[in-house]
């Protein structure tokens, strides 16, 4: 019988995206959970570490956004064909982690000119070498006309399209260089399952 | 064919050490190629993305030490003996991230006062919370007298064994408050492979913060 699948995390994208877009891709059902920002108070201490998202599945909890979408990947056939494959789209997921975590000292700055000196390095640096590194992985692989890791959508393009709108949060326009990751971005985008779950996921900003 | 397998690294531990733990736990051989700090520069752009560990199997490179460690652990049987106890392992794993980043954020803070109020969140709310939560997890499992996840070690054992060994540059005595983590530790020292590799590994400087210097 299949499981049952619950995710709970804020009514926003941010690390609760990743799964649904797992969800999506497999088209399978879940019950998409979202609650206020006021009621985290109630729910925090029945989560395994005080933290969102968390997976339920039959009713027993996953936590670590990650270990959920990597988990997910495995179950729906989205991680990698080989144990090689499974181990180079772990390593473009990994990557996100060191692509997305200098934007939040960026938002929580509050030294206007400290701030401004942070995003002018990540805006021309740190992201801009990620971002060469990644084109030229995606390159490799059918031209970068398809996909990062082997011949189909993996966890890997949507960790990927899922953590856009996180680095934009930090730098305007990251991908003008990169064209080859502006296609890959609206090839992603306009896969059917994807693009229905872009059309009808509810619209908040982060 | 058995695979041939070389690790690169710093000579420290910091961020290759669990790889080196689970190729000890296993007893699978590998070459454990370390260089200096100073000699960073010439191997930097020979990287997947300009950072290390770097983990070559068969002259193919992988990079990301947490994607190398969860490779060999599978290549190893050390992940997890179902899904669900993968899932599990994997969340203790992504848990060992979030106690030992913010140590490197408080070293390189600049501000003493910002620095200095990050490090009081860190030791009287955000470890215990971590801490408290591992330890429940471990106790519900065998009583604490075993592993984290099912019957027999997996990488999350390893990973939480190297943790706890990461805390004390920043909070000294982390187990203090939570004796079955410190069992715990001192149980996964004992175990044969472990100590073996324990007693021959080079003695290096202790976990440091630049471990972050090549991740701006």
């Amino acid at each position: 019988m299949a499981p049952k699948y619950k995710l709970v995390y804020y009514d926003s994208k941010g690390r609760g995206e990743l799964a649904r877009l797992l969800f999506a891709a497999a088209e399978v059902e879940y019950e998409d959970y979202r609650f206020k920002e006021e009621d985290w108070p109630k729910l925090k201490g029945d989560t395994p570490f005080g933290q969102v998202p968390v997976l339920e599945v039959d009713g027993k909890p996953l936590a670590q956004s990650n270990a959920i979408a990597r988990y997910l990947a495995r179950e729906f056939g989205l991680a990698g064909k080989t144990a090689w494959d499974q181990a180079q789209v772990d390593m473009i997921v990994e990557t996100m982690q060191d692509m997305g975590n200098p934007v939040i000292p960026i938002w929580l700055c509050k030294n206007e000119e400290e701030k401004a000196k942070l995003t002018k390095t990540y805006a021309e640096e740190t992201l801009p070498r990620y971002m060469e590194a990644l084109q030229k992985i995606l390159v490799a692989n059918t031209e970068g006309k398809g996909f990062f890791v082997g011949d189909e959508m993996t966890l890997a393009d949507l960790a990927l399209f899922a953590s856009f709108d996180w680095f934009e949060a930090g730098a305007k326009n990251p991908l003008e260089k990169f064209p080859k990751l502006q296609e890959f971005k609206d090839r992603i985008a306009s896969c059917p399952k994807i693009a229905a779950w872009l059309e009808k996921r509810p619209k908040t900003e982060f | 064919m058995a695979h041939k397998y070389k690790l690169i690294y710093f000579d420290r531990r910091g961020r290759g050490e669990v790889a080196r733990l689970l190729f000890a736990a296993a007893g699978v051989e590998y070459e454990d190629f370390r260089f200096k700090k100073e000699e960073w520069p010439k191997y930097k752009g020979t990287t997947p993305f300009g950072q290390c560990p770097v983990l070559e199997v068969d002259g193919k490179p992988l990079t990301q030490s947490n994607a190398i460690v969860r490779h060999l652990a599978r290549e190893f049987g050390l992940a997890g003996k179902t899904a669900w106890d993968q899932a599990q392992v994997d969340m203790i794993l992504e848990t060992m991230q979030d106690i030992a980043n913010p140590i490197s954020v408080i070293c390189l803070c600049k501000d003493e006062e910002e620095k200095h109020a990050l490090k009081a969140t860190y030791e009287e709310e955000t470890l215990p919370r971590y801490l408290e939560a591992v330890q429940k997890i471990l106790a519900a499992n065998k009583d604490g007298k075993g592993f984290l996840v099912g019957d027999e070690m997996t990488v999350a054992d390893l990973s939480l064994f190297w943790t706890l060994d990461c805390i004390p540059v920043m909070v000294k005595n982390p187990t203090a408050k939570f004796p079955k983590l410190q069992e715990f530790r001192d149980r996964i020292a004992a175990v044969p492979n472990i100590a073996a590799w324990l007693e021959k590994l080079p003695k290096t400087a202790d976990w440091d913060n630049s471990n972050v210097e090549h991740n701006p």
